[in-house]
């Protein structure tokens, strides 16, 4: 059981810059994600945590106490790594056990024994504990490294994208399997991923890393639905979401919306048209996901906006119908059976309550309808 | 343009350990792609859909059986007589050569006078999007923007078939939607038949007309992106092709005062066998029970299937994952409503009509209902 915090944490390789004034903390039992693109800096805290790799700069203190100094065996961190590091020539059982032989935690067979079932219990690999690792699945490769790293009844666990090896089935099926057992952990963890879902559906909560800064710290909620900025918003979903310049109009004493190249003025609601006057922003970016989009092959109201299709993409469960409006290329979940010829006319509509507004020069998010509904649910 | 026709092909390589016995990389492989068809091959890595593009264009020696293009069998015509474009996963720009050079080498080789080589470059420079980046080095592309001149490359010759070798593989995620969209709109511009050759399902359903898919150097499957996604023919297709991937489970059929179930691992969970099946099932068979989590929903109480108790709930934004257990493996759902679960609740689940897909557990094969 442990309190993690980090203050002030910078870290150069040479000229590059790795880290720069990380700052967090993590609660007890906690699961708590750093996600970003390959290259943020994610690894690097980890490791930081870990005591194998030391800040330039900053304190890192477990349980109040700063473990800059203190030696990583001394710590009780327990990591896994991508590549599950597992003995070839040790059976399961002796995989799981081989921390607890170690000479500075050297446990009586026993003990040793009685662990070791513990936690393939609950990881279910009971009945693997006398193959040897060539004989097991990936998977179950990857549970016997988490399980090794249980042994010790780590304070913290540090999980480096164990799941990335994995290909797509199982890494849906591992994903879920992480997530049951999360209660089980007993643990506070950090996870670092570059994978979306398993951010999304691990952490409790989830700081957004990207070029050695977090931009955002926050529930699953907030950073899909109120993301920090423009960045933040392009990580999370798929198809990407659509960003793009809108004008701001005001007409009768009220803020409207203009699409470029299209004449008619969109309403705002008053909580956004609030927000917008607050901080007096006029050059405004519309962020919107492909599923807040309906189209139409016939103009039904001046809701919807003409353009003509530019590509249509079937993915399985859905289509990606892609609409060229003035140059603008919008992303649109459609269904998989739609058939459109390419050039087509077609009139999209924007669902402006489920939109999101950016400040166009530092792309961060200003506002977006009923915001406090997605952060309260949060909460 | 140019209608392809593979017949029978086959690959032999030999086998380095035991030379009495041979590798085939590629087996009785035969597929027809129509003029102007935009066609993928697409199966796991070591499937031979490299080598299969690699014996089209001519850079493979052809163990047994026939290529044609144009009705004209090609299996001895040199490469460069096959008149045909290709682009690799890696670019292989020349780096001291700018953009435009680079796009002219092939052609300047083959004495084109400058005049139809500039209109040529500025025919299709701008339907890659590169107009403005001739006059650069590679060393200062995107990763995308690389492709995209080794594409415009491979197509200034005027092909009569295009081949395209895991062209986005290299991309990150972004850069890689970006220039599937692309490479979809040329092929509109160009109408170039034109084969894709990769491992992405996503890429191969989104870009292609029909898709071949294989494994084992064996063609599974070839139809079109709704066909194979609706229709899969055997276990290896269904699970390829999908995301997120079919629900595959073992099940035995039980029966109770004349309906048949499907009956999960740990018994006391049970679905359904649509009255289409019931002439290919019996009491006592295991079968291998497909359901896409998108086809399987959470009913209202009382309907459905037996209650079920969620062992998994997945926030992904606005789509939700729930999985139940059964027995060692997950039955994963999707849903896009607003209702949050936990673990251990209650749910009844129900499946979509007509979407469920049985399999045989020894060799895979589709077992089909009544109805086909």
């Amino acid at each position: 059981m442990a309190r993690i915090e980090l203050t002030h944490i910078s870290k150069r390789f040479r000229k590059v810059i790795a880290l720069r004034d990380i700052n967090f903390q993590v609660e007890d039992m906690e699961f708590f994600v750093l996600f970003g693109p390959a290259g943020a800096g994610k690894t690097t805290i980890l490791k930081i945590i870990a005591g194998i790799e030391f800040p330039d700069e900053g304190l890192i203190k477990i349980n109040d106490e700063v473990v800059n100094l203190v030696e990583p065996a001394q710590r009780n961190v327990s990591m896994v790594f991508e590549n599950y590091a597992l003995y070839p020539h040790f059976t399961v059982y002796d995989n799981i056990a081989s921390p607890m032989r170690s000479p500075r935690h050297k446990t009586d067979e026993a003990t040793i024994r009685k662990e070791v079932r513990r936690v393939a219990e609950m990881l279910k690999i009971e009945h693997l504990l006398d193959r040897m690792p060539a004989q097991i699945s990936n998977g179950q490769k990857q549970r016997v490294a988490i399980g090794r790293c249980l042994v010790r009844n780590p304070s913290v666990f540090l999980m480096d994208e164990p799941l990335a090896h994995l290909d797509a089935k199982l890494r849906h099926f591992m994903r879920a399997e992480m997530k049951g057992l999360q209660a089980d952990f007993n643990t506070t963890t950090i996870y670092v991923t570059h994978d979306y879902m398993e951010a999304l559906s691990l952490g409790d909560r989830i700081a957004v890393i990207n070029k050695g800064e977090i931009e955002q710290i926050g529930s699953a909620n907030e950073v899909y639905y109120t993301p920090a900025n423009q960045f933040v918003a392009r990580l999370f979903g798929e198809p990407e979401i659509n960003i793009f310049g809108v004008d701001l109009i005001e007409k009768e004493n009220r803020l409207k919306l203009k699409i470029p190249g299209y004449e008619h003025l969109f309403d705002l609601e008053p909580d956004v048209e609030r927000m917008l006057l607050k901080y007096n922003v006029r050059e405004l970016n519309l962020g919107i996901r492909g599923t807040c989009i309906s189209y139409a092959f016939a103009k039904e109201d001046d809701d919807f906006i003409p353009g003509t299709v530019y590509s249509l993409e079937p993915i399985g469960n859905m289509s990606i119908l892609i609409v060229d409006i003035n140059g603008e290329y919008i992303r649109i979940v459609a269904p998989n059976d739609l058939d459109v010829e390419l050039d087509s006319d077609i009139f999209v509509k924007f669902d402006l309550k489920k939109a999101l507004f950016f400040d166009r020069a530092s792309e961060t998010f200003i506002a977006r309808h009923n915001r406090v509904h997605y952060v309260s649910e949060a909460a | 343009m140019a209608k392809l026709v593979l017949k029978n092909l086959y690959k032999r390589y030999p086998n380095k350990r035991n030379k009495e016995q041979n590798d085939f990389a590629v087996r009785n492989f035969s597929l027809e792609c129509d003029d102007g068809e935009f066609v993928g091959i697409l199966g796991p890595s070591g499937c031979g859909k490299t080598t299969t593009l690699r014996m089209i264009a001519g850079l493979e020696e052809i163990t047994a059986g026939d290529i044609f293009i144009c009705d004209a069998r090609v299996n001895d015509l040199h490469p460069k007589d096959r008149r045909i474009g290709l682009a690799f996963e890696d670019y292989a720009l020349y780096p001291p050569l700018n953009v435009y050079d680079n796009i002219a080498f092939n052609l300047r080789a083959k004495g084109v006078s400058e005049t139809n080589i500039r209109a040529e470059i500025m025919r299709i420079a701008p339907l890659l999007k590169i107009d403005d980046l001739l006059g650069n080095r590679p060393v200062s592309l995107s990763g995308g923007q690389k492709q995209r001149v080794n594409i415009a490359r491979a197509i200034i010759r005027k092909p009569q078939l295009l081949l395209l070798d895991e062209p986005l593989s290299h991309l990150d995620g972004k850069m890689r939607q970006v220039l599937r969209t692309e490479i979809k709109r040329l092929h509109k511009e160009i109408n170039c038949t034109t084969i894709i050759v990769t491992h992405d399902q996503l890429e191969a359903m989104s870009l292609a007309d029909r898709i071949a898919i294989m494994q084992d150097g064996q063609l599974q499957q070839y139809g079109t992106p709704l066909e194979v996604y609706n229709n899969p023919v055997n276990e290896f297709v269904a699970g390829f092709i999908g995301e997120p991937p079919m629900n595959i489970l073992t099940v035995i059929i039980t029966e109770s005062e004349g309906r048949f179930f499907f009956t999960f691992q740990d018994n006391d969970f049970r679905i359904a066998v649509p009255e289409d099946y019931y002439p290919v099932v019996r009491s006592g068979m295991t079968v291998r029970l497909g359901i896409r989590p998108t086809d399987l929903l959470i009913s209202p109480q009382e309907k459905g299937s037996a209650a079920v108790r969620v062992a998994v709930f997945e926030n992904l934004g606005e789509e939700c994952r729930v999985s139940i257990k059964a027995g060692e493996e997950f039955l994963t759902l999707t849903t896009t409503d607003e209702i949050r679960y936990r673990p251990g609740d209650i749910i009844r689940l129900e499946v979509k009509a007509g979407r469920t897909y049985l399999f045989d557990p020894v060799s895979g094969d589709r077992i089909w209902g009544e109805s086909r």
